[in-house]
C-alpha cells in the first residue's frame, strides 16, 4: 500500500492531481483510491486530497494520516501539513526552490524533497487566470516518487490532458521537468 | 469492463447495465452525480430509458411508483433531505408493492447544515416497508444494485429496495471496479414480469379505501414479503457468484468469524475500515472477527442468532442514533439475540456528520468495549481537529451560559 496526502490551495489542482495519479496507477493494473476532503469549494482556501495504491483491493476508507509521501503545493502550508500527520518514514515534498527547502529542512528538522513547481509552470508558460499550473510538474514528480507511472506513461497522459487544452509542448516540458526535477536536502544540511 | 469511477457514477452505470427503463429524479448533494451520469448516458444513446425531471423528491417517488405500475423497470436516487421529503411516498411504494430500486447516498440531516455522511436519513425510514441494504465499497455498490432488481422483482417479495451508499467516502471517491455489460447482466437478471399492470384497456382502481376488515391482511402480506425476501436475497447472492464470480455476503458478511471470540458489527463503509481493524487486532493476538450487516431490512435475525452464539463480547457500530434510545443497529441486534445468545453487547456511535473514522479508533474502542471499560453506549471521538476543538469549547460555553441563566432566574 502506497499512500499520499496533498496539501494545496483551492485552484492549484490538488484534487485533479490525485485523480490523475489514480488513473496512472489504474492503467498499470493497480487498485487505486483518490478523494479530497470535501469542504466548501473556494479558490485560495486550504485543500487536502488523498491517494492510495495497492496490489490488493483497498479496504481503508479513512483519510490518510501517516502518508508515504506528504505533498505541500504551497510552502506556507508546510507546518499545517506536518501537524495533520507525518511519521519518520514519510517523505516530505514541498513546492520550493533549494534555498527555501533548506530553510524548511532546518526549521522542521527533517529531510525535505523539493521541486520548484511554480518556477517550472511559469517557465513553461502554464498559467490559468494568473495561477501557475503547478499540478502538471507535480504529476510528473508524484508519478516518479510513487512509481505509479514511468516517464513514457507520464508523457502519454500529459499529451491526453494537453489535447483538450492545446499547448502540448509546454505541458510536456513541465511534466518532464517535474518527473526529473525532484531534489533532496537532508536535515542539518547548510543553506547554500 | 474494468473502470476507474466515483461510487455515484458506478451506480448510474449499474442502472444502465440493468436495463432500467424509467428514471424520475431530483438532484441533491451528494447524489447529483448519479442522475447527471444517467442523463448523460441517455443523451448519448447508451441508455434506453425515459428520464423524468420532477419538481421535488415527493414527485420523484410518485413518478417512480407510477412508472413501475405500468410495468416498466424504474430506478431513482436521492439523499438525506430528499429522502425525508419522500417519506409519505416511500410508504405508498411499499404499500402498493412496486419492485423499484432506489440508491440513497447516506448523508446527515440538518440543521446544523451538513452534507457529509451518516445513516440518520435511511435509518429514519426504517418502518416504511422498504428493503434496505448498506454497501461497504464500490464493487459491492455495482453488484448490489443489479442484485436489487432480482430481489425486489421476485413475485414472492415485490417490495421496493433501497441501496444505501455512504456520502463522499463512497459516492465521490474514485476507485476501480468491474461493471458488467448489459448482455452479461441479462444472464443474471431476466426482464421484469409484472403480476399485473396499469392498462387503459382494462380500467381498474388500485390503492383505494381498504376497510378495517381487510387492511390488516395487506400489512401482514408486506411482512410476509420481507420474510420471503430473506431466502431470495441468499439465492440472489449465490447465483450472482455463479455468473460473475463475485460475492459480498448475503444478508450478512462475516470476516475471520470461525474462531473469533470478539465481534465488531457495522454497516456501510465503516465495515470495510473495520476489516483493517480486525487484521490489526489479530496481529496482536486478539481473536477478533467482523459480522457486517448488509441488509437492515429484512433484518438478519436468524443469521445473528447463529453467528453470535458462544462469542465473548460484541461491539456494534452505529453511524446514527435513535434519539432518546441508542444506536438503531444496536437496538436491533439486542432484540434479535434476546433469549438466544447470552453475550454482552456494547454500542459505539461514530462517524456522525462525516467525521472521519480510522481503523485505529475502531480497534481501540473495540478492545475497550469488549473489556467493559466503556459504557453500554459510547460516542466515539475521532481525529481531533482544531475546528472540532473550537466547536467543543463553544458548546461548553453555551452550557455555562445556560447554567448561569438558571441561577439568575
Amino acid at each position: 500500500m502506497y499512500q499520499i496526502r496533498v496539501h494545496g490551495l483551492g485552484g492549484q489542482g490538488a484534487v485533479t492531481l490525485m485523480t490523475w495519479l489514480a488513473r496512472a496507477g489504474y492503467d498499470q493494473g493497480m487498485h487505486v483510491q483518490a478523494f479530497p476532503f470535501f469542504g466548501a469549494e473556494r479558490r485560495g482556501a486550504p485543500v487536502m486530497a488523498f491517494f492510495r495504491m495497492s496490489d490488493d483491493p483497498i479496504d481503508l476508507r479513512s483519510q490518510v494520516y501517516l502518508p508515504d509521501l506528504l505533498v505541500v503545493m504551497s510552502p506556507d502550508l508546510t507546518g499545517t501539513a506536518i501537524e495533520e500527520g507525518i511519521d519518520e518514514m514519510s517523505k516530505l515534498l514541498v513546492n520550493a526552490g533549494a534555498e527555501l527547502a533548506a530553510k524548511l529542512s532546518e526549521r522542521f528538522e527533517r529531510e525535505v524533497y523539493y521541486l520548484d513547481a511554480t518556477g517550472i509552470a511559469i517557465k513553461s508558460g502554464l498559467e490559468i487566470e494568473g495561477m501557475p499550473m503547478v499540478n502538471i510538474p507535480f504529476f510528473g514528480a508524484l508519478a516518479s516518487l510513487s512509481g505509479a507511472a514511468g516517464i513514457d506513461e507520464v508523457m502519454q497522459f500529459i499529451d491526453e490532458v494537453a489535447a483538450k487544452r492545446g499547448n502540448r509542448e509546454a505541458y510536456e516540458e513541465a511534466g518532464r521537468a517535474g518527473f526529473e526535477g525532484v531534489q533532496r536536502v537532508s536535515a542539518g544540511q547548510k543553506v547554500p | 469492463m474494468r473502470v476507474l469511477e466515483t461510487g455515484n457514477h458506478l451506480i448510474a452505470l449499474a442502472a444502465e447495465a440493468s436495463r432500467v427503463e424509467v428514471v424520475p429524479a431530483y438532484p441533491i448533494t451528494p447524489q447529483t452525480q448519479i442522475i447527471e451520469k444517467v442523463a448523460e448516458l441517455i443523451d448519448e444513446g447508451r441508455m434506453n430509458a425515459e428520464y423524468i425531471p420532477v419538481e421535488s423528491e415527493h414527485s420523484a417517488c410518485a413518478a417512480l411508483v407510477s412508472a413501475s405500475l405500468t410495468g416498466a423497470r424504474a430506478f431513482s436516487a436521492t439523499s438525506a433531505h430528499g429522502l425525508a421529503y419522500m417519506h409519505e411516498m416511500l410508504h405508498y411504494a411499499a404499500g402498493i408493492r412496486v419492485p423499484v430500486v432506489m440508491a440513497n447516498v447516506n448523508r446527515a440531516l440538518g440543521p446544523g447544515w451538513n452534507i457529509w455522511c451518516d445513516h440518520q436519513d435511511s435509518i429514519s425510514q426504517r418502518d416504511t416497508g422498504w428493503i434496505q441494504v448498506y454497501v461497504a465499497g464500490h464493487q459491492e455498490a455495482v453488484d448490489t444494485l443489479i442484485q436489487g432488481f432480482r430481489i425486489t422483482e421476485d413475485h414472492s417479495v415485490l417490495l421496493p429496495l433501497m441501496v444505501n451508499l455512504d456520502a463522499f467516502v463512497l459516492s465521490h471517491t474514485y476507485m476501480d471496479a468491474e461493471v458488467p455489460s448489459r448482455e452479461d447482466v441479462d444472464r443474471y437478471l431476466p426482464p421484469y414480469k409484472p403480476l399485473w399492470k396499469l392498462d387503459p384497456r382494462l380500467p381498474v382502481t388500485h390503492g383505494s379505501v381498504v376497510y378495517p376488515a381487510d387492511f390488516s391482511e395487506t400489512r401482514e402480506s408486506m411482512q410476509l414479503g420481507h420474510k420471503n425476501a430473506r431466502e431470495v436475497i441468499r439465492e440472489a447472492a449465490r447465483e450472482f457468484e455463479d455468473v460473475f464470480g463475485r460475492r459480498h455476503g448475503d444478508l450478512v458478511e462475516g470476516y475471520l468469524l470461525d474462531d473469533a471470540e470478539y465481534l465488531v458489527m457495522a454497516m456501510g463503509s465503516l465495515s470495510a475500515e473495520s476489516r483493517v481493524a480486525i487484521d490489526r487486532l489479530r496481529e496482536s493476538g486478539v481473536k477478533a472477527g467482523l459480522l457486517r450487516v448488509r441488509f437492515f431490512r429484512p433484518f438478519p435475525t436468524e443469521e445473528l442468532r447463529t453467528l453470535c452464539r458462544d462469542r465473548a463480547s460484541i461491539m456494534v457500530i452505529d453511524r446514527d442514533v435513535s434519539y432518546g434510545m441508542e444506536g438503531a443497529l444496536f437496538s436491533e441486534v439486542k432484540a434479535a439475540l434476546y433469549g438466544h445468545a447470552d453475550v454482552p453487547v456494547r454500542n459505539l456511535i461514530v462517524g456522525i456528520g462525516g467525521r472521519d473514522v480510522t481503523y485505529e479508533l475502531i480497534a481501540d474502542m473495540a478492545q475497550k468495549a469488549w473489556n467493559g471499560e466503556i459504557g453500554d453506549v459510547t460516542w466515539g471521538d475521532s481525529h481531533t481537529t482544531e475546528s472540532h476543538r473550537v466547536t467543543r469549547e463553544m458548546l461548553c460555553e453555551f452550557d455555562r451560559l445556560f447554567e448561569s441563566e438558571k441561577e439568575v432566574r
